[in-house]
């Protein structure tokens, strides 16, 4: 019996020929990550195991971007006890305002195919677009990587999702992402790996590559992983990535489940408040005013989403009463925006810029609360009430281009009906 | 290590998709140390089941589908220690849940709970994988793989790491 992507990363790092999904493996981990929402007990756990040299250090990172910039004192502690941490230890660090894990980990050439990579944030999928096992785990985990190099998995059932069909223009990952979440509920997929595969997969340049894995974790997928390519090969080639263990699944592989998707007639999709699976077509909304327009978080922060809004505000204003903040995923894609002129394209419409990190996600940094009454159209992965803090605010979720357009005219808007330019094609 | 992996307690039942961080964490309630959370766990769900469970000196959780979805803190587990949970018995887990359970030595179940009733007698044996509900079997399960096995009964993955770093324990 043939195996999946998963299974095959799975018995390649557990030393097995094959594996079979259910049962639990013994696996050598090849990177770790740790944010700083778990930075202070994983260094506790880790300081437990004493000073020994540890060999994996070169092989961790450590990233300030939950809390960036810190927007209080306990914070700003918790970094400082980080940076202690990584100077002594020699671990990789990424500081405030260099970006957001799942951006700064591949940028900085830390995984490539067939890896196997674990972080404790559970949107640790985004991997999977690099051909690379991602997942989710905690602190305990960490440390146990950091100390053994180590870890144990439960194999994943593996569900096999063909989009088939290229996007019509206007029409995004994102898009199809949100889709799913309304087919599957959110969750709905829990503890399955995904592998995405088809035409529109085969379409998509590595950004929105990467938000279909990412959004993979809303529907509780342990992994989201793709077959890669030319285009994978050469950005992780451009972004100094180690030699690629190309991992393609068998012909005969088992799943547990196969779904074929035609995509190339999906309209733009939006989850309603509270609910990240409470989806509808933008073609079905009538008139709804927003007032706060967000773009950024690891879902849909990267270049492409920048460029998307960029197009669709050259030369406009932001409507009246709305107000935008775009917070690009990393530094790499602030300073790339910087030298494109999307910058100063959208600074001229009426957005305003935060530092790269994960601020315009959860309402942790304090700088971008929604007023009581508020509808605010956001790229982010999740609407939960009170997600920005204040639970008289009701969060929508859309495309980078939804956003824009919806920011362009003050109410929610299929960013099909505005002209655009260079954000209409998908090769 | 066979002591550890047998319990016994009485039920206590909770319904569908509890989610461990709204439950069971101080997500939302920044400051709150275990024993605070731990007051007050579940309440919303099954008010004051934890002091029904502290004045029987411990039990046995048991859920439906899913228990700690959507949740990922390792928290919930230190809480469920403090609250004397002995081990929890589910049809299903959310994927993090399992993991972080099973790192902090929380016995996890997983079997149809349909049958089960407050307060009635449990008993677990998860190297066997069969679990007796007073005094009858009413579920036999394959085991946990032994590697599981042997990280439960020594209280965790980082008790097991300090004894087999190499995790070479057979």
């Amino acid at each position: 019996m043939g195996l999946t992507i998963v299974e095959k990363i799975l018995a390649r790092h557990a030393g097995r020929e094959t594996v079979q999904a259910g049962e639990v493996v013994v696996a050598e981990v090849d990177y770790a990550m740790v944010t700083d929402t778990r930075a202070v007990n994983t260094i506790k756990l880790i300081n437990s195991f004493g000073d020994q040299p540890l060999k994996f250090a070169n092989k961790t990172s450590l990233v300030l971007d939950h809390y960036s910039p810190p927007p209080n004192q306990e914070a700003a502690d918790i970094h400082s006890s980080m940076r202690a941490f990584a100077t002594k230890r020699g671990t990789g660090l990424y500081d405030i305002g260099d970006g957001i894990c799942h951006q700064v980990l591949p940028e900085g050439g830390h995984l490539t195919c067939g890896d196997l990579v674990v972080g404790t944030d559970t949107h640790s999928v985004t991997y999977g677009a690099f051909n690379a096992f991602g997942t989710g785990i905690e602190g305990t985990d960490v440390c146990a990587a950091m100390i053994s190099s180590k870890l144990w998995f439960r194999v994943p059932e593996t569900v096999r999702i063909d989009l088939q069909g290229v996007l019509t223009p206007g029409v995004w990952a994102k898009d199809i992402t949100l889709a799913l979440l309304g087919k599957f509920g959110a969750e709905g997929l829990n503890y399955h790996a995904i592998e995405y595969v088809g035409d529109a997969v085969a379409a998509m340049a590595i950004d929105d590559r990467m938000t279909l894995c990412n959004h993979a974790a809303e529907l509780g997928a342990k992994a989201a992983i793709l077959e890669p390519d030319e285009k994978t090969f050469a950005w992780l080639k451009a972004h100094g990535a180690k030699t690629p263990r190309p991992t393609f699944a068998d012909a005969d592989a088992k799943y547990s489940e196969r779904y074929t998707i035609d995509v190339a007639n999906l309209a733009p999709q939006l989850a309603r408040k509270h609910e990240v699976d409470n989806i509808v077509g933008v073609d079905q909304i009538e008139r709804q005013k927003i007032q706060f327009a967000l773009i950024g978080t690891c879902t849909n922060g990267r270049l492409d989403d920048i460029r998307q809004a960029a197009s669709i505000l050259k030369g406009r204003k932001l409507a009246s009463g709305v107000r935008m903040i775009v917070t690009p995923a990393s530094r790499q894609i602030y300073l790339a925006a910087l030298k494109e002129g999307l910058i100063e394209i959208l600074t001229v419409a009426g957005a305003s810029f935060e530092s790269a990190g994960c601020g315009t996600c959860v309402g942790i940094t304090n700088r971008l609360v929604p007023g009581d009454g508020d509808t605010v159209i956001s790229t982010a992965n999740r609407n939960f009430k009170g997600r920005l803090t204040n639970k008289n605010a009701d969060i929508w979720l859309g495309s980078a281009a939804t956003v824009a357009a919806s920011a362009l005219t003050g109410f929610i808007t299929d960013p099909r009906m505005v002209e655009g330019g260079t954000w209409r094609s998908h090769s | 290590m066979s002591n550890q992996l047998v319990i016994q307690g009485s039920a206590f039942l909770l319904g569908d998709d509890v989610n461990t961080d709204l439950n069971c964490s101080n997500k939302y309630s920044p400051g709150q140390g275990v024993d605070d959370v731990a007051k007050h766990a579940f309440d919303q769900l099954s008010p004051g089941i934890a002091s029904r469970i502290d004045s029987s000196g411990g039990g046995i959780l048991v859920a439906g589908k899913h228990f700690g979805i959507n949740s990922s803190r390792e928290q919930a587990t230190h809480v469920l220690h403090k609250m004397k949970v002995r081990a929890v018995v589910a049809q299903s887990f959310g994927r993090q849940f399992f993991r972080n359970a099973i790192n902090n030595g929380l016995p996890v179940f997983e079997c149809d709970t349909s049958t089960i009733l407050e307060g009635q007698a449990l008993a677990l044996d998860l190297s066997s994988g069969t679990l007796h509900c007073d005094g009858n079997l009413i579920q036999k399960v394959p085991p946990l793989p032994a590697e599981i096995l042997v990280i439960l009964s020594m209280g965790g993955l980082l008790p097991f790491l300090k004894k087999y770093p190499d995790w070479n324990f057979v």
